[in-house]
């Protein structure tokens, strides 16, 4: 059974996924691609041109591309708008999703993440490096912290290393441009979660800094059937920090599917 | 919905029971020729078998957590704990941690396994120095050795730090600040931050924040007597005596160093080199725990040492 990791927010690029694919290249025909914004895809100067719905229809026209006709679609933090778009527009094309600490306008965000993004600030701490200012002033600043809340575990000084370097292939202005695109909110999150009817597993890590864990438990509850599996001390990327263990649990869940090794 | 939580590793059903890759077929006590009971474990099957060595008593035998999974697949391992940390016995006089001793102690463990020879593999002076001992004193019984961070004494200085803070490891300290840790007093007072700054500057490339936990964790795991008791032991050897067993060693050798090694200066490695001809491999960048800290290119570096003898002797 094909999988397709699909792209997460531009600030990074499908190196997030490095740890899943040789894994299951292994077993599995494997398809991985940058968003528009970041790493081999275009940077187009508009913000429109980010919105969700091109983002999940780039998923769909990239399987065109590479023959894949119905895949698992294994999705990160705000990929989980595109997975679930394109499993709404093309639900013969989906087999199965997977999202990983889902970025969904469901739950509950992080406290203290309710800062203005287009207002001058007189502070670059925390998260008022959430900002627009904030990111022309000192891009990689924000990176870094950025990615720091992203993983919360001990011992990740790896990952986010590798994390601000993929933020680095792209820049403040285009970044600005994916925050300013319109995403799915959430009615239309609630209507397309209650009408999904392939198998789903979701991955949430309970100390998620970014999204809030309530997100993806709300994403589960959401969707028929899903599976939850909660990462105790688990941030929000499990897949680049915890990779044993998301593998082993995606690929249990592709087994499920299949009903044999792939 | 259904849901469930897991924790990485430890304890979850996807991986082996206790969060480790591979659990040992045997694990014992075995008693050296002084009494003191050493624990062991034996992992896989395979041909030759490999004795990863302690690095005692300062960390015990998960020093090889990352060796022991790879290597026991292909072939049988051998593991155990040194004298003064883990399961063994943690005797207190100078004289249990004599030289000698820890050569006996190999030897007692490849006994108490049925291992007639083995592939000696060993970091630092507690690994290196004893098995090219036992090469030297029981050539039968070794089919080869890779020696990381060359800890061979003598053959070239200390590094600095060492010899600063030897001089003044007796005194009573104003300071505690670096290698000023590197005293009895400061040992006795606050054992756990010496073995955090230690393990800290002998692990110094980037994300070693892991390795360095793991190694202060068995290194709280032992004991601050025993480390005095070994740091009390004289070293019975001269220059001329230890060059004389380096050049006497006569099975296959590989050394690796770190080019950045704070624990063994580089220079050791390379006499090493001259006196026993071995091939050496100096890893860029590297600091001292490599096995741990670079465990992907340490197993290839041991497999491939051990293809290279082939049947050799087995």
């Amino acid at each position: 059974m094909p999988i397709v990791f699909v792209p997460s927010w531009s600030i990074v690029t499908s190196r997030v996924w490095k740890a899943q694919i040789a894994y299951f290249a292994r077993r599995h025909r494997v398809v991985a691609f940058d968003a528009r914004g970041n790493g081999r895809s275009d940077q187009p100067a508009s913000a429109a041109a980010y919105a969700e719905v091109e983002m999940a229809l780039d998923l769909l026209a990239v399987m065109d591309a590479t023959a894949v006709d119905r895949a698992i679609l294994v999705s990160l933090s705000l990929g989980a708008h595109r997975s679930l778009v394109a499993a709404d527009r093309a639900p013969e094309r989906v087999a199965g999703l997977v999202f990983l600490g889902p970025s969904m306008p469901l739950g509950q965000p992080v406290p203290g993440r309710d800062i203005d993004f287009d207002a001058e600030l007189d502070s670059d701490e925390g998260w008022a490096r959430y900002n627009r200012h904030a990111w022309l002033r000192d891009y990689a600043g924000f990176l870094q912290f950025f990615f720091e809340q992203c993983f919360t575990e001990s011992h990740s000084t790896k990952q986010i290393e590798d994390a601000v370097g993929w933020g680095l292939e792209t820049n403040a202005e285009t970044l600005i441009l994916t925050d300013e695109a319109p995403g799915i909110d959430k009615p239309t999150s609630l209507a397309i979660a209650a009408g999904i009817h392939c198998p789903t597993l979701v991955i949430q890590g309970d100390e998620d800094a970014i999204s809030g864990p309530s997100r993806g438990f709300a994403l589960a509850e959401a969707i028929p059937g899903a599976e939850l599996v909660v990462v105790a001390g688990g941030g929000h990327i499990p897949n680049a920090r915890h990779p044993v263990l998301v593998n082993l649990l995606i690929e249990r869940f592709a087994q499920s599917i299949t009903g044999d090794m792939g | 919905m259904t849901t469930s939580t897991v924790r990485d590793v430890e304890h979850h059903a996807l991986y082996d029971d206790a969060g480790r890759a591979v659990r040992p077929e045997r694990s014992d006590l075995a008693a050296a020729p002084d009494g003191v009971r050493l624990g062991f474990d034996v992992y896989g099957a395979g041909d030759p078998t490999l004795v990863l060595m302690p690095s005692a008593p300062i960390i015990h035998s998960r020093q090889w957590k990352a060796q022991v999974p790879y290597l026991s697949r292909r072939y049988r391992v051998v593991t155990y704990d040194g004298r003064g940390n883990g399961r063994s016995d943690r005797p207190t006089d100078p004289t249990s941690y004599h030289d000698g001793r820890y050569v006996a102690d190999l030897a007692t463990v490849m006994d108490a396994t049925d291992t007639e020879r083995a592939v000696l593999v060993g970091l630092c002076t507690d690994g290196v120095w004893r098995a090219i001992r036992l090469a030297a004193e029981q050539p039968d019984r070794v089919l080869g050795i890779v020696a990381f961070a060359v800890g061979v004494p003598r053959i070239a200085p200390p590094q600095p730090h060492y010899v600063e803070s030897g001089k003044t490891f007796e005194e009573v300290l104003p300071t505690h600040e670096g290698w000023a840790k590197n005293n009895r007093h400061y040992w006795r007072s606050d054992y756990a931050d010496f073995v955090q700054f230690f393990f800290s500057e002998i692990t110094s490339e980037p994300h070693s924040t892991k390795a360095i936990e793991d190694a202060v964790g068995w290194a709280l795991d032992g004991s601050v007597d025993a480390m005095l008791a070994d740091s009390e032991a004289s070293f019975p050897f001269d220059l001329g005596a230890v060059e004389a067993i380096c050049r006497s060693v006569r099975c296959p050798m590989l050394l690796v160093h770190g080019s950045e090694d704070t624990c063994q200066s580089p220079a050791r490695a390379h006499r090493l080199a001259e006196l026993t001809g071995a091939p050496l491999v100096i890893v860029e960048g590297a600091d001292h725990m490599i096995p741990g800290r670079h465990p992907v290119l340490a197993n290839l570096l041991i497999r491939d040492f051990v293809e290279s003898l082939g049947g050799r002797g087995r």
